[in-house]
């Protein structure tokens, strides 16, 4: 019997679709299967309320009408967390709902309010690849798939009911989708730009500065056309920027109805919460950090502590690869403005792809490295919709490894350079597969290997944590097994909420109770950060001891002491 | 038959070439340190035997006045953990400085030691699988005559605000979370109004801990100490500091707190926010070896949230 070929046709098309869906799914099930093993931290336990409050307004839309649009309605459901748009909150309330409440798919409910941002941690997957495979080469898309999903950060955060995964998501899908209407230039394409930067705007305010990108990178493609239109005495602007000028704000007004009432009010309350956002400590090189100025060197020494080194190394390589181009042709352009011979000219990209992600990346960069003013307490997760671009980049750079390999193995058959490919492959993933993978359930306190992992972290005096999430640890490890019936517990910098969705899904025993003092409690956990070590003091003296009773660790660093008074 | 001199070139060329050809290998090669890297790392963790291990050591040779520390500081918590609170007790852990201390056990993991210690004379090391103890000698330790941290009870200590005198109670401690301050202690002098003073631990502008007497100044009128029998050396050596919280922001008024005996001064010190965990040292060379009531009055123009702490003692 004769095996039917699985050699993929040149065109890109639904088998690759199919190639980044089953990748993004995979990470989907990797995700839903960890994703009872951490805990909640504290801005999760808002969403999940205001996801609830926006999911039961939508509901009663339908079922009440006109009842539900009236603004005491409206309010009611939308004041909760009213400084982050509607989409993903009301994502997580609708599946929620969904998933948990009616159809009891998840027996966890915050399993079922997470489901959405897993799910755009699968879309970024899956556009990655296809980005990476039109722009170069399959091999080139799944490694940088693969790359992108075996972050550690990006791991921990893709788990979160949180905004920073789902904006990553929609940062690259709306780049692709713009890249895709400026070569397809069907008016379907171009509405398409129009509508998902109106949901990306709708999904964090890291959207502000998109059209940095798009906008110039549109006028820079239609340059000729441009130049030729103003020549005749007409502006051309590009359509996929009339459709995102157009559309998104639509989009974006229509899915938030906070904003159908007092609206410019609102939208400038949304925006100066954003630009004037409070300072929240964070420690860098041993140093706590809670007001500007930031330090400049944060951004690459916490990329180059966070992102597995392989990955960074082929960025590098493809990126400057990709410079290399990028530069001959501006040589060339140079050398024919001064009427010289052009030399070596690398082929023109009609879509000027290489400076689309430049683009992008800077975008999503620029404010933590070039602006001292901007807060870093969320660490690695603010330039997040950097990542794509990054490990796309580093796609290329594992291309340009196997065009090198089989140059100097030229005497190999089909099967023996399709083994060492994949040799290649592994090398190049089996790394950060074990990283992220041991990072879990502690993904902001793992450091890459490089800075010598967690405990490199901890000497390098980088965040330990944040936002209280690590208590569940301490429950499991600790509280749940050793603690008297009844016993109270001082839960530091988890919020109440968290706390008692923690019992509500039997993570944390029932019967413990929480209380917001030291002096009030049987047990006391420090969620180790270096401003949180006043706690740590506050206990030893209402508990007239230093030792801890245990303490939640990894990789020998502590994350969570817990005081038994004695 | 070629040259030397172009066989040199020849091959030069040749592994230049060769270099070029199998660069790539490069990359795979990052991939799989990166991998050893992370095995190793996550099993080189120093385990719960070797800490019981040299806790036994250190309890053997520790006598009460040596200090016992751990490096680096973020082992600190594993170090209370496993030693416990009769070796890592809360005055070597919230230690003014290590002055005082003729040795210290120094416990460490990673190859990591104390800045404090350098200077000092290394006298012994052992190993106890991955946790080092490292014996240090002080060359010059002080000779502390009275502690004022450990005299802060009714034998030793009279407190007052203005004209009233301030009550010592056996209460309860009041603490909070992040950002309350320093916690109040159970035993402490409750004074009319408004004011207290206590011991407790306060962490300082770099958040290390420090034991001191947590003696907020109200701000209308001063809070005054006085200690009696105090049996005094050449100096008042000392330090101060306001709760991280309260001190970082650098809009607090300033602190002052005057130090007199028998009706003549020996010196008043001001700490002004933004200088954390801040030293002083006042010359007592005339007193030295006499006892005498020693005051202490501590004030500051705006009472807002100036939550002080001090310790001092006579060498």
């Amino acid at each position: 019997m004769k095996l039917p070929s699985l050699r993929l046709p040149d065109r890109i098309g639904w088998r690759d679709h199919l190639i980044g869906a089953s990748l993004g799914l995979v990470y989907l099930v990797w995700l839903l299967a960890t994703a009872r093993s951490l805990g909640f931290p504290r801005d999760e336990g808002v969403y999940f309320h205001a996801g609830a409050e926006y999911a039961r307004w939508w509901r009663s839309l339908f079922e009440r009408g006109s009842e539900a649009l009236q603004q005491g309605a409206i309010d009611s459901a939308f004041s909760a967390n009213h400084e982050h748009p509607a989409l993903m909150k009301t994502l997580f309330g609708m599946s929620g709902w969904l998933f948990h409440d009616k159809w009891h798919v998840f027996s966890d409910a915050s399993t079922a309010f997470r489901l959405p941002g897993m799910a755009t941690a699968a879309l970024a997957i899956w556009v990655t690849y296809l980005f990476g495979a039109r722009a170069w080469s399959r091999r080139s898309g799944l490694v940088a798939a693969v790359l992108f999903a075996l972050m550690p950060r990006v791991f921990f955060h893709a788990h979160l009911a949180c905004f920073d995964v789902p904006i990553t998501a929609m940062w690259i899908l709306c780049i692709y989708v713009h890249w895709r209407a400026l070569k397809v230039r069907s008016f379907g394409w171009i509405l398409a730009v129009g509508v998902v930067f109106g949901l990306t705007l709708e999904t964090k305010h890291n959207a502000w500065a998109l059209p940095f990108v798009l906008v110039p990178h549109a006028l820079f493609v239609q340059r000729h056309a441009f130049v030729r239109a103003l020549k005749a005495g007409r502006v051309a602007i590009p359509g996929s920027v009339v459709s995102m000028a157009v559309v998104g704000p639509i989009v974006f007004l229509a899915l938030w109805p906070y904003l159908w009432n007092d609206t410019l009010a609102r939208i400038q309350f949304w925006v100066e919460f954003h630009l004037h956002h409070d300072y929240y400590n964070i420690e860098f090189l041993g140093k706590n950090y809670f007001s500007a100025p930031s330090p400049r060197s944060y951004l690459p020494v916490m990329v180059a502590a966070t992102v597995p080194t392989v990955t960074l190394v082929l960025f590098f390589v493809g990126a400057l690869d990709r410079g290399a181009v990028a530069f001959r042709r501006v040589r060339a352009w140079l050398r024919a403005l001064f009427r010289r011979p052009p030399g070596d000219v690398p082929p023109r990209d009609p879509l000027e792809t290489d400076l689309l992600l430049a683009l992008s990346f800077l975008a999503a960069v620029f404010l933590f490295l070039f602006r001292s003013n901007t807060p870093i307490f969320g660490g690695t997760k603010h330039w997040m919709p950097a990542y794509p671009v990054l490990a796309l980049y580093a796609g290329h750079g594992f291309d340009l490894a196997v065009t090198a390999m089989g140059r100097a193995l030229p005497r190999l058959d089909r099967r023996r350079k399709l083994a060492t490919q994949a040799l290649l492959f592994a090398c190049v993933t089996f790394g950060p597969l074990a990283i992220t993978a041991h990072s879990h359930p502690f993904g902001l306190s793992s450091y890459v290997p490089l800075i010598g992992g967690t405990a490199g972290g901890a000497d390098l005096g980088l965040n330990r944590q944040f936002w209280g999430y690590t208590t569940q640890d301490a429950a499991e490890e600790y509280l749940n097994p050793k603690a008297p019936r009844g016993a109270t517990v001082f839960i530091h910098d988890t919020t109440w909420d968290a706390w008692a969705r923690m019992q509500e899904e039997g993570r944390v025993r029932g019967d413990l109770r929480a209380v917001g003092a030291p002096a009030e409690a049987m047990f006391s956990l420090v969620q180790h950060e270096l401003h949180m070590n006043e706690v740590d003091y506050s206990i030893w003296v209402a508990d007239g001891t230093d030792a801890p009773a245990y303490i939640v660790e990894h990789d020998g660093v502590p994350i969570v002491s817990v005081y038994r008074r004695p | 038959m070629t040259s030397p001199t172009t066989a040199c070139k020849l091959r030069a060329a040749l592994s230049r070439t060769s270099l070029q050809r199998w660069a790539f290998l490069a990359l795979p090669l990052v991939g799989l340190l990166e991998l050893t890297a992370h095995a190793i790392q996550t099993r080189s963790v120093a385990s719960g035997d070797d800490w019981v291990t040299a806790r036994a050591y250190v309890a053997a040779q520790a006598k009460p006045a040596d200090l016992v520390a751990f490096a680096p500081r973020w082992a600190d918590p594993i170090g209370r953990e496993h030693f416990g609170p009769g070796l890592a007790t809360i005055e070597r852990e919230a230690r003014p400085d290590e002055t005082r201390f003729p040795r210290a056990l120094e416990v460490s993991i990673r190859g990591a030691h104390l800045p404090a210690f350098d200077g000092w004379h290394r006298a012994n090391e052992q190993r106890f699988g991955s946790v080092t103890v490292t014996t240090w000698e002080n060359p010059a330790p002080a000779q502390v005559i009275d502690d004022l941290v450990s005299l802060v009870d009714p034998q030793h200590l009279r407190v007052s605000r203005g004209d009233a005198d301030c009550n010592f109670v056996h209460g309860s401690p009041q603490s909070g979370n992040l950002g309350f301050g320093p916690t109040v202690p159970g035993d402490r002098f409750v004074c009319p109004s408004n004011g207290f003073v206590g011991v407790s631990v306060v962490a300082d502008l770099d958040y290390v801990p420090h034991r001191c007497i947590f003696a907020p100044p109200p701000g209308n009128a001063p809070l005054r100490l006085r200690f009696a029998d105090v049996r005094f050396g050449h100096t008042l050596h000392g330090h101060h500091a306001l709760y991280v919280e309260a001190e970082r922001d650098r809009k607090g008024a300033p602190v002052t707190i005057r130090f007199t005996t028998g009706g003549s001064t020996l010196g008043a010190v001001v700490h002004r926010d933004g200088e954390g965990w801040k030293p002083f040292e006042l010359d007592t060379s005339a007193l030295a070896g006499q006892k005498g009531d020693l005051e202490i009055e501590i004030a500051s123009p705006g009472g807002e949230r100036r939550l002080y702490c001090f310790e001092a003692d006579t060498r």
